[in-house]
């Protein structure tokens, strides 16, 4: 089962490669009632305490797969299930420190049964929750 | 099997799982929506693919295997097996109809192989009266001789501010008797029926609340009956005393059972607190005491 917000705690950690930390993780889950097809996203901005990160400094995991938020757009068989949290990965050099993190995430992503003026009108908006780096 | 649509006999009841949403995946999972359905005597099912198979569009076997027995276990008929042909799958353009057609084509084997003869249908739309996309007949059209040899039909909602004496619903009915399909046909949501709105101080924070509207009277439905293979009992709150405060229920039940449509009512709550434990459930089981006391059961 997952966490009820859109952020998890579960998940959160720095992420090394090669000896160096090269950025953080944290998992989503998609609050919108049915998956969505990674076309239907739109970009993710994350900030971490005031510190905004968007485009190409985040990639998206799904089902074990990662993908650039570019890439995504063209993307319209692969499919983000509703019990499928998605790993968020965001570079930044060194990592986040233990203690304390206000996390903000935006996404919105298409829904083409609602009026063009609607399109991404179900979206989240900004989600936010404090984390907690170990 | 009958694909529940007939001249004998009274609608029948069941549950969209969608009614669940607030809770799916992080306080119930399928086969606890299962068990309160058993509990209400609600035998027929709705689910939404891109929701409730884990792995959509390609579940693994072992899904599938649980799928089969939890049916069985729980005595659920598969009734309707909601799916999206999401015309706006990419950024600044529609999808064509080739691409909207294996759309279709890929949910119609999925749809068969779950056990679901229904299927609503939802359609891109193309302004603020939901108009469908204007390539809708053609990918449709497209579609029908895999709909009969998957033995599924589609059907698209009609969902307020679609009103029932419409363009979009006249187009529909148009094409049903001009090409003689079988497999063709309508999901009324008994949303289009609202008298009163539900005040707004009702509403959390984060609801989605439907703009005003006008809507349909109840006997708009009658000429339509033919074609409406299934009906979203949509509901959004009910009272301690198990009336429904928004659609005029006795009215909608009672006017099914004067024509002897025998279709599935699939309860479809989409009031608010959705999220929070519990809630949903007593809704839908005051939902259907509401409707076993119309239909006399």
């Amino acid at each position: 089962m997952l966490e009820k917000p859109c952020i998890q705690s579960r998940g959160f950690k720095n992420v090394e490669r090669n000896g160096r930390i090269i950025g953080f993780q944290l998992n989503i889950r998609s609050l919108y009632y049915r998956g969505v097809w990674l076309s239907q996203l739109r970009p993710a901005t994350v900030t971490v305490d005031g510190e905004t990160f968007t485009g190409e400094q985040i990639t998206w995991t799904i089902n074990g797969v990662t993908y650039t938020q570019n890439e995504m757009a063209s993307l319209g068989n692969v499919h983000w299930g509703i019990l499928e949290p998605a790993t968020l990965t965001v570079a930044k050099e060194g990592g986040l420190e233990t203690g304390s993190h206000d996390i903000e995430v935006s996404y919105s992503f298409s829904s083409s049964y609602m009026p063009p003026s609607m399109d991404t009108m179900l979206s989240s908006g900004v989600n936010k929750r404090t984390l907690i780096m170990v | 099997m009958s694909y529940q649509v007939g001249k004998n006999g009274k609608p029948k009841r069941g549950v969209s799982l969608y009614s669940y949403s607030g809770e799916y995946g992080v306080t119930m999972n399928l086969e606890d929506m299962f068990v309160e359905m058993q509990d209400m005597g609600a035998k027929g099912l709705e689910i939404l693919a891109n929701t409730h198979i884990e792995g959509y569009p390609n579940p693994s076997d072992e899904w599938l295997e649980n799928w089969d027995r939890l049916l069985k276990k729980y005595d659920i008929v598969p009734v309707e097996y909601g799916h999206w042909v999401d015309s706006r799958l990419y950024q600044g353009r529609e999808l064509t109809s080739e691409e909207s057609y294996k759309m279709l084509v890929r949910d119609f084997k999925l749809a068969n192989r779950l056990g679901f003869t229904i299927l609503r249908t939802k359609l891109g739309v193309i302004d603020d009266d939901l108009t469908p996309v204007e390539n809708w007949r053609e990918f449709i059209k497209m579609a029908l001789p895999m709909a009969e040899k998957y033995n599924v039909r589609i059907c698209p909602e009609i969902h307020a501010p679609t009103l029932l004496k419409s363009k979009t619903v006249e187009d529909y009915v148009e094409f049903i008797e001009q090409t003689g399909t079988k497999y063709f046909g309508l999901n009324i949501d008994f949303g289009v029926f609202e008298t009163q709105p539900l005040p707004a101080s009702e509403w959390g924070p984060n609801d989605f609340i439907m703009p005003k509207c006008e809507h349909s009277p109840v006997e708009d439905i009658i000429p339509l009956l033919p074609y409406v293979y299934c009906c979203h009992a949509k509901f959004l709150m009910m009272s301690n005393d198990f009336q429904e405060l928004t659609i005029p229920y006795e009215k909608i039940i009672n006017t099914l059972i004067e024509h002897n449509w025998d279709g599935y009512m699939l309860s479809e709550y989409e009031g608010p607190k959705k999220d929070v434990t519990g809630y949903t459930s007593e809704q839908l089981r005051k939902h259907h005491v509401m409707m076993k006391r119309i239909l006399g059961e």
